[in-house]
């Protein structure tokens, strides 16, 4: 039993050594265009001898906004965190809000006038799979400003120009609220001496995300309570909750630092 | 009893492994001549496909353009054969085809194939004496790019996509200690670093930004291709000439 457990000491070693020493110090691959964003969801698909999800924030932000998926209806913030499972899909919670009884999007399960059923499994349940997709990429955002990274999709100027239309409420689904007179830039101080500051827009930030995405659990609302670093956020906390993920990526440096100094 | 012999056995192999392998790390890879340095041969599908290996010079592209163009803006990866380059990308204006597209260069078209598809590392060696009158240094190109931006021999662009482009305003010079008591520290200029390079070329997936845990960009890794080494083992100035990031060097 000993040497079993000495060899799998061993063993453990050897490999974090040759997976640590690929994993520092070298660029990464860029993902495409047409990759960022993607989310695998496997919580219970293969369990269940069926495919995983792939969802496409691309596709969604065409119509949506961040905030009537991530606070109307639930959905965390994290790639398998909401624990979504069929059930509560048909019972019009999550993904079924909108593509169950198939009002809003597509259905999951579709009943004909003959009485036929049909099921449209595959559009989501699509990892690993070779699935004709009824909407492109490349197509879609054809025409739309150009950013940087991500996406390569300037989706702010894309909604500010009027090309994408975003839904904030679903009707029957989500529940209205006036909203709130939204606050004005807001300076941060960079912590790096010669860096220029940040300029935060509060106003670019809540057309896709409200009040409530982000405060109170990711950011407080006391002035100079939240303190962070880049690393912080380059490890998926404060900014990097969305930016890196989906949002733009932390490493447009310019975007966000634009305040000169001297 | 006996299992612990073994396991020293085990033991005294790697150590002898290591050592071997630290001792042929240490040599730098041996340097082509200057009018080579920098160049390849990018054969991912080429030969497959019945062509020649393409030749692609550095030297050649950066007098016109900075590294962050084709590494940042035209998704070039940072090692050879792992863009996934092809014929139809390109004359879709993609990658090479970006510029090389019979308009503004020669384009992928047949009467020119063999401009790039010849497998021959030299090629258009005999323009690398063009390059004469720019400062000189002792390793790899011979050259001194950074000096040669600075005196106007060449005016790379740092952007083909993006008119608005300005790099960002920092010139952060860092003092990185070394970890060896008889070396001096490496000086790290942000200033000249940023004339070739996107903020993103480096940072975050090569350098993180968090202080100091710069003693981890030992020389080992370096000459693994890791950290300062991702450039500058074949491509930017060679580590042979250690005094240019540790000046205070002696020799």
């Amino acid at each position: 039993m000993k040497r079993e457990g000495v060899f799998v000491i061993v063993g453990v070693l050897v490999f974090a050594s040759v997976v640590f020493a690929q994993t520092f110090g070298v660029k990464k691959r860029a993902l495409k265009a047409d990759e960022f964003g993607n989310v695998v969801i496997n919580n219970f698909s293969e369990k269940n001898d069926i495919a995983p999800v792939v969802f496409k924030h691309w596709l969604h932000r065409l119509h949506y906004t961040c905030r009537l998926c991530h606070v109307d209806l639930g959905f965390a913030m994290e790639a398998g965190g909401t624990e979504i499972r069929e059930e509560d899909n048909r019972n019009g919670l999550y993904c079924g809000a909108c593509h169950h009884k198939g009002k809003e999007a597509f259905p999951a399960e579709k009943k004909h006038r003959s009485g036929k059923k049909t099921k449209d499994c595959d559009r989501c349940h699509s990892y690993g799979k070779d699935v004709k997709f009824e909407k492109d990429f490349y197509e879609s955002v054809k025409g739309f400003p150009r950013a940087r990274f991500g996406n390569k999709v300037d989706w702010l100027i894309a909604e500010e120009k009027g090309q994408i239309k975003l839904k904030d409420y679903l009707e029957g689904i989500t529940i209205k609220r006036k909203a709130l007179k939204i606050p004005l830039d807001t300076e941060i101080k960079s912590q790096e001496l010669g860096m220029p500051d940040i300029i935060f827009s509060h106003k670019k930030h809540a057309v896709w995300n409200g009040c409530e995405l982000c405060h109170p659990e990711i950011f407080g609302v006391k002035k100079g309570v939240t303190v962070y670093s880049m690393q912080d956020i380059f490890e998926g906390k404060f900014c990097g909750a969305c930016h890196g993920k989906v949002a733009f990526v932390n490493q447009d440096c310019q975007l966000c630092h634009t305040k000169e100094v001297y | 009893m006996k299992f612990k012999t073994i396991l020293v056995i085990i033991l005294f192999i790697l150590f002898v492994c290591s050592m071997k392998a630290i001792a042929q790390k240490w040599k730098f890879p041996p340097l082509p001549p200057p009018s080579q340095y920098g160049n390849l041969l990018i054969n991912r599908t080429s030969e497959k496909k019945g062509e020649k290996a393409v030749t692609f010079s550095h030297w050649s592209h950066r007098t016109r353009h900075t590294c962050r163009v084709c590494h940042f803006e035209l998704d070039f990866e940072m090692k050879v054969n792992t863009t996934e380059i092809t014929e139809e990308k390109n004359k879709k204006g993609q990658y090479c085809g970006a510029c090389h597209d019979n308009d503004k260069v020669f384009g992928h078209t047949k009467e020119h194939c063999k401009k790039c598809h010849n497998g021959n590392i030299a090629y258009g060696e005999e323009k690398f004496k063009d390059l004469d009158p720019i400062p000189k240094t002792k390793f790899g190109n011979m050259v001194n790019w950074v000096e040669a931006i600075k005196e106007g021999h060449i005016q790379p662009k740092q952007t083909i996509l993006d008119e608005e482009y300005e790099p960002m305003k920092f010139n952060k010079l860092l003092k990185l200690e070394s970890n060896w008591t008889m070396i001096p520290p490496a000086i790290f200029p942000h200033e000249e670093h940023k004339q070739w390079l996107d903020c993103s070329n480096c940072h975050p997936d090569i350098f993180n930004v968090k202080k100091k845990t710069t003693k981890h960009f030992e020389m080992m890794y370096i000459l693994e291709g890791k950290f300062c080494g991702a450039c500058h083992l074949n491509v930017a100035f060679p580590l042979n000439n250690c005094k240019r990031c540790h000046p205070d060097m002696k020799g």
